[in-house]
């Protein structure tokens, strides 16, 4: 039992690599923010151009559907591959130079190219997640807000922008913080193309020591923040419950009301 | 059309009704809805459509402001066709000119009352936040709720909600407003509050087209009442005419089923 404990449980241990673990964690939360906040906007693209209304506007619908299917359907892991493969060999003399330097190995804001192919890769795919939440939250507004604002004489994209999204987000930011959780997870495969992110510093303390009392710490780090999302999320689902059952307007058919609850969607990963 | 009963007030331009169908069809898939709709209304008039439930009255009023395109007849509105080929400028030209309000009343629940009458105002025909905001309270003030300003639609009973509704339509300056069975929805107590709101826009003169199961609305409010029954009009004239002396066995029948109660 001693050896289990000091595996995983050695302050020394935790004490002396505090800072290390620290730098990998911060690299971990600016994947996760930056990648996270270009999901959510790249996820709204393709949720608004899947419910583009009329015939000859279709073909972009097929190709939202496809990008959403294809996405949501392959590991995150082999995208990063695709993606930090082909960045960096397309800016190099085997592949042509067709890229500029610049955008193939991209060292942006003083961040390195893995972390780019990361934020890249992290958003192209739960781009694909957060346009189905997207979709639902959609979805689950009556037909009738859209019908009055269209008699209203507003356009299918005014009536969206003003009227439909804003009921449509309110629906789904539980949905969309557990992907964010999920996303968050995810960062730890950046590691794989060599970014020094927490799961990556926890490894090396591992391999360096025999011992696994980094890991826990990177743990520990991860749960300070994910716990806290999950409470909030099961705090925001309530809160939306009670507001649909206290019906204020006194009709069964309030607008409002019709839609489902958000449903929680787990902490399923790619 | 030169048959029309004397209008209360002028019609457009050139003498034509402000809102004219001929022989409307829809159907939607095989369920054909609307069989052949002929219905004029001039200006300043308030026809009352009744009838038995699925009789095409609520699909009639969607087709009047193209939320339903029709597959087969025409429409005119002030004059000009809105129907057939160029349906893509009718929409623009018919919505800013035609108000609708719902049974459902779908007032915009992320906004306040005052929100929902300035959205479209500031949106579609580009007026200013000033000039919104003062022709929204202006009308609020008119439907009587000048004190429900800043609520949200869930903290308004549903007359309130409605006759905000009715306010967020009239923000467009509409020349013609087409009613839903817009107290089907409401608590009995709250009817009255709404008809006396819609009474009062007929005695201003506003074109309306009222589709309403209220009897006594449409006799006391409509100048002329059609009957509709199998996606048909079946009768059309004055109140007198299609409520106390109605010529189909038909008409006759749905009277004394509602009236009878």
């Amino acid at each position: 039992m001693d050896f289990i404990r000091d595996y995983y449980f050695d302050f020394t241990i935790m004490g002396d690599e505090f800072g290390r673990v620290f730098d990998g964690f911060v690299l971990t939360l600016q994947l996760s923010i930056v990648a996270g906040v270009l999901s959510l906007a790249w996820g709204l693209v393709l949720a608004l151009v899947r419910q583009l209304p009329g015939k000859p506007l279709a073909p972009l619908r097929w190709l939202a559907i496809g990008y959403i299917d294809a996405l949501r359907g392959i590991p995150m892991l082999l995208v990063l591959f695709l993606v930090s493969g082909f960045l960096s060999v397309a800016a190099s003399p085997v592949g042509g130079e067709i890229l500029p330097r610049e955008i193939g190995i991209p060292t942006w804001f003083g961040m390195t190219s893995p972390f780019w192919y990361g934020v890249i890769s992290l958003t192209l795919t739960y781009g694909a997640y957060m346009a189905e939440v997207y979709r639902a939250g959609i979805e689950a507004v009556p037909h009738g807000q859209m019908e009055a604002a269209r008699s209203l004489g507003m356009s299918h994209g005014k009536a969206m922008r003003h009227v439909i999204v804003p009921q449509a987000v309110r629906k789904v930011i539980p949905p969309l913080l557990n992907d964010f959780i999920a996303l968050m997870k995810d960062t730890s495969l950046v590691s794989v193309i060599g970014a020094l992110e927490v799961v990556q510093v926890g490894n090396d303390i591992q391999n360096e020591q025999i011992n696994g009392s980094g890991l826990v710490l990177g743990a520990l780090f991860f749960l300070a923040i994910t716990i806290p999302l999950a409470r909030l999320v099961d705090y925001l689902i309530a809160k939306q419950q009670r507001r649909t059952q206290r019906s204020g307007g006194g009709d069964e058919d309030e607008p409002e009301e019709s839609g489902p609850a958000p449903m929680p969607t787990g902490l399923a990963g790619a | 059309m030169d048959n029309a009963p004397q209008a209360h007030g002028n019609a457009p331009a050139d003498g034509s009704p402000m809102l004219l169908l001929e022989n409307v069809h829809k159907s939607f898939g095989s369920l054909e809805v609307l069989s052949g709709v002929d219905l004029e209304v001039n200006k300043g008039e308030v026809v009352c459509v009744i009838g038995p439930s699925g009789s095409g009255k609520s699909t009639l009023l969607r087709c009047i402001n193209l939320l339903e395109p029709p597959n087969k007849g025409t429409i005119y509105l002030e004059g000009q066709k809105i129907t057939g080929r160029k349906a893509r400028d009718g929409v623009d030209f018919v919505r800013r000119r035609v108000g609708m309000v719902f049974q459902q009343f779908n007032l915009f629940p992320h906004m306040t009352a005052l929100q929902n009458v300035c959205i479209a105002q500031r949106t579609v025909l580009e007026r200013s936040g000033e000039e919104a905001r003062e022709k929204a309270h202006g009308l609020l003030e008119r439907v009587g709720l000048s004190d429900k300003v800043n609520e949200y639609p869930d903290r308004l009973s549903g007359g309130q909600q409605q006759r905000v509704a009715i306010a967020r339509a009239l923000a467009m300056d509409p020349s013609v407003m087409l009613f839903d069975e817009v107290t089907s929805a409401l608590d009995p107590e709250l009817v009255k509050e709404v008809l006396d709101v819609v009474g009062e826009l007929a005695e201003e003169g506003m074109t309306m087209v009222v589709v309403t199961h209220e009897m006594r609305f449409a006799a006391d409010v409509g100048h002329r009442v059609a009957f509709m029954d199998g996606g048909t009009v079946l009768e059309f004239g004055t109140p007198g005419e299609v409520l106390g002396a109605p010529k189909h066995a038909r008409t006759k029948r749905f009277l004394g089923l509602v009236l009878g109660e």
